[in-house]
């Protein structure tokens, strides 16, 4: 492991992994399509289905339109218990380069969930992420984010992106 | 040293100042199945009576699929209401389904979720039994040096695994603790049709989702049966101007009233001024509102009949769905009187080429627990279960198209399905 390349970008990488939490946790989601290239892909699976080498991811946006579209329906169609998070992010590590360019980049989540109504708030999901960062335009943004949420169940639902 | 003379005990109230018990209060409302007592929801000793009456009772389980235990020695690890089970394949081929309880000490006998094993075996005696329940071993059941062991007259066969009944239909594995009860198929009736339909092939499973909700089951159960719900609460395809109350639509039950299915045909819709005024009443209606992206809505009307929406629930546990190209069973798992555990399971055919598979997985954005079109179910389970309270007072309202089993007929704008489960479910109950 390349111990130089993660103390070169690490502040970079901070920086776009917080503004991401920050912006959901804040209620900018709108905010996080721009963090993510045009052609950039979302994904929220569970450790479950990963570690069987299944498929299945129960968000997968394959590009920065249809994470617009979801987080519209989201603001527009979808009801749900009003509720906001708290995202807790950790372990920030560089951990390569690909022959394009990009860095690959890992990290811990652990994301709190408020319900407003009741006041609650809950411990949500936690896992790792697994992002491919592009440096090459005039702000750093996601080629790729997967998160890998480690529960096998989802506490009721996810409309707001993690 | 004396014995201390105990306190004497304060005098009992008169039993006339107990105010006496509601003779009401666990009685159903006189209107029958048209009304559901919200008790009925919350009220543990009832939670107790459903997992001996129905999940324990006469009815069929679904347990997972035969593709999910390929192999002999494969095994699936899940419940039948709060019972662990195990779905395992013996050296023959044959399908088991046994309580995942140690018949010596009752302990969990398999802990992973999906494995292979040659026996089921306990680790904490090494009691080891076949693939069919049997038990084979118990250590030391001779004792050791002419000490300890097993009575005399131990009898092995008496000490297997409680076993269940197994049938199958189409590669979905069902099974029940009633051993009279009738043949799947036969059980299924006129439901049947509408799971050869999509099931129809071998199939292949994409992934699980689970989903935990902080409801009582039948919030759930009650929710794939009420087509009345599906274009308002979801307001998805509405909003972004997708779909339409006014679709063509069916609903098929069967003869016994347990089971349902209904269907939707995309591109049949009829203009209607009441879906119009009805829309607008709705939401804020925008027509103007498109999706940027609609790849993900892309569908190929596979099974050549262009139906474009199937959804079929069998009592009192099971849904299969076929939304667009998206296909999933769903398992519903009680977790006491106030939790359930909804578990998805997607699929799709073994002889999928890549495009088919990558159009499956796309659409999982549109159901399950983040699924953009039905997100809401949960939502609304978890909102009702805290607006039954306690239970105590008030009861559902169930008469859209009517008030009988048969009202309503084919329509979706009605409860007929509801009515027909709460008779079904008062019949198992005796309530």
């Amino acid at each position: 492991m390349d111990i130089a390349l993660h103390r070169t970008h690490f502040d970079t990488v901070s920086w776009l992994i917080a503004e991401w939490a920050h912006a959901i946790d804040d209620d900018r989601i709108e905010r996080i399509a721009e963090l993510m290239r045009e052609d950039g892909r979302y994904t929220v699976r569970s450790r479950f289905n990963a570690d069987r080498g299944l498929p299945l991811a129960i968000i997968d946006t394959h590009n920065a339109a249809q994470l617009r579209d979801r987080i519209r329906s989201m603001r527009v169609a979808n009801i749900y218990q009003p509720q906001h998070y708290r995202h807790v992010v950790s372990a920030v590590q560089v951990t390569g380069q690909t022959e394009t360019g990009l860095l690959e980049v890992r990290s811990s989540f652990a994301v709190f969930r408020t319900l407003v109504s009741t006041g609650d708030t809950m411990f949500f999901s936690g896992g790792r992420c697994d992002d491919r960062v592009d440096l090459s335009g005039p702000q750093p943004r996601f080629a790729s984010r997967l998160m890998t949420f480690d529960s096998r169940a989802v506490e009721t639902l996810m409309i707001i992106p993690i | 040293m004396q014995t201390p003379v105990p306190p004497a005990l304060p005098p009992r109230a008169a039993p006339s100042t107990v105010p006496p018990p509601d003779a009401n209060a666990r009685r159903w409302p006189e209107e029958g199945y048209r009304r559901a007592p919200y008790w009925v929801y919350t009220d543990p000793q009832i939670y107790a009576l459903e997992q001996k009456r129905i999940f324990r009772g006469r009815a069929w389980h679904y347990v997972g699929l035969e593709v999910e235990i390929p192999d002999p020695g494969s095994y699936k690890t899940t419940f039948i209401g709060d019972t662990p089970v195990v779905l395992a394949r013996s050296e023959d081929g044959g399908l088991h389904v046994v309580v995942n309880r140690c018949a010596h000490r009752g302990n969990l006998i398999c802990r992973e979720p999906f494995g292979t094993a040659s026996r089921l075996y306990c680790v904490y005696h090494a009691w080891s039994y076949t693939l069919s329940g049997d038990l084979s071993h118990a250590a030391f059941s001779q004792g050791l040096r002419g000490e300890g062991g097993l009575p005399a007259d131990f009898d092995k066969s008496q000490h297997g695994l409680i076993k269940l009944r197994v049938d199958t239909l189409c590669g979905l594995v069902f099974a029940s603790f009633s051993h009279d009860i009738e043949p799947l198929a036969d059980w299924l009736g006129e439901v049947t049709p509408g799971i050869r339909r999509v099931l129809n092939r071998r199939l292949r499973v994409l992934g699980y989702d689970t989903q935990r909700i902080h409801a009582n089951w039948k919030t759930y159960h009650e929710n794939p049966r009420d087509s009345y719900h599906a274009n308002i609460l979801h307001t998805f395809y509405g909003t972004f101007g997708l779909s339409r109350q006014s679709q063509e639509s069916a609903m098929t039950i069967d003869g016994s009233g347990r089971h349902v299915y209904f269907f939707t045909k995309a591109g049949t819709e009829k203009k209607s001024t009441d879906y119009d005024s009805t829309a607008s009443q709705l939401r804020s209606h925008n027509d103007q509102m498109k999706l940027e992206d609609p790849s993900i809505l892309r569908w190929s009307d596979e099974f050549g009949d262009g139906i474009s929406v199937q959804i079929l629930n069998t009592y009192p546990s099971f849904v299969l769905h076929q939304i667009a190209n998206s296909l999933a069973t769903r398992q519903l798992i009680p977790r006491g009187v106030g939790q359930c555990d909804l578990v998805w399971t997607y699929l799709g055919f073994a002889d999928d080429d890549e495009a088919t598979t990558r159009t499956r997985l796309n659409q999982t954005n549109l159901a399950g627990s983040a699924g953009l079109v039905s997100v809401e179910d949960a939502a609304v389970c978890e909102m009702m279960q805290r607006a039954f309270a306690d239970g105590e007072e008030g009861a559902s309202f169930i008469e859209m198209g009517g008030k009988t089993l048969e009202s309503g007929g084919s329509s979706k704008l009605s409860e007929r399905a509801i009515r027909n489960f709460w008779n079904v479910y008062r019949q198992d109950m005796g309530l």
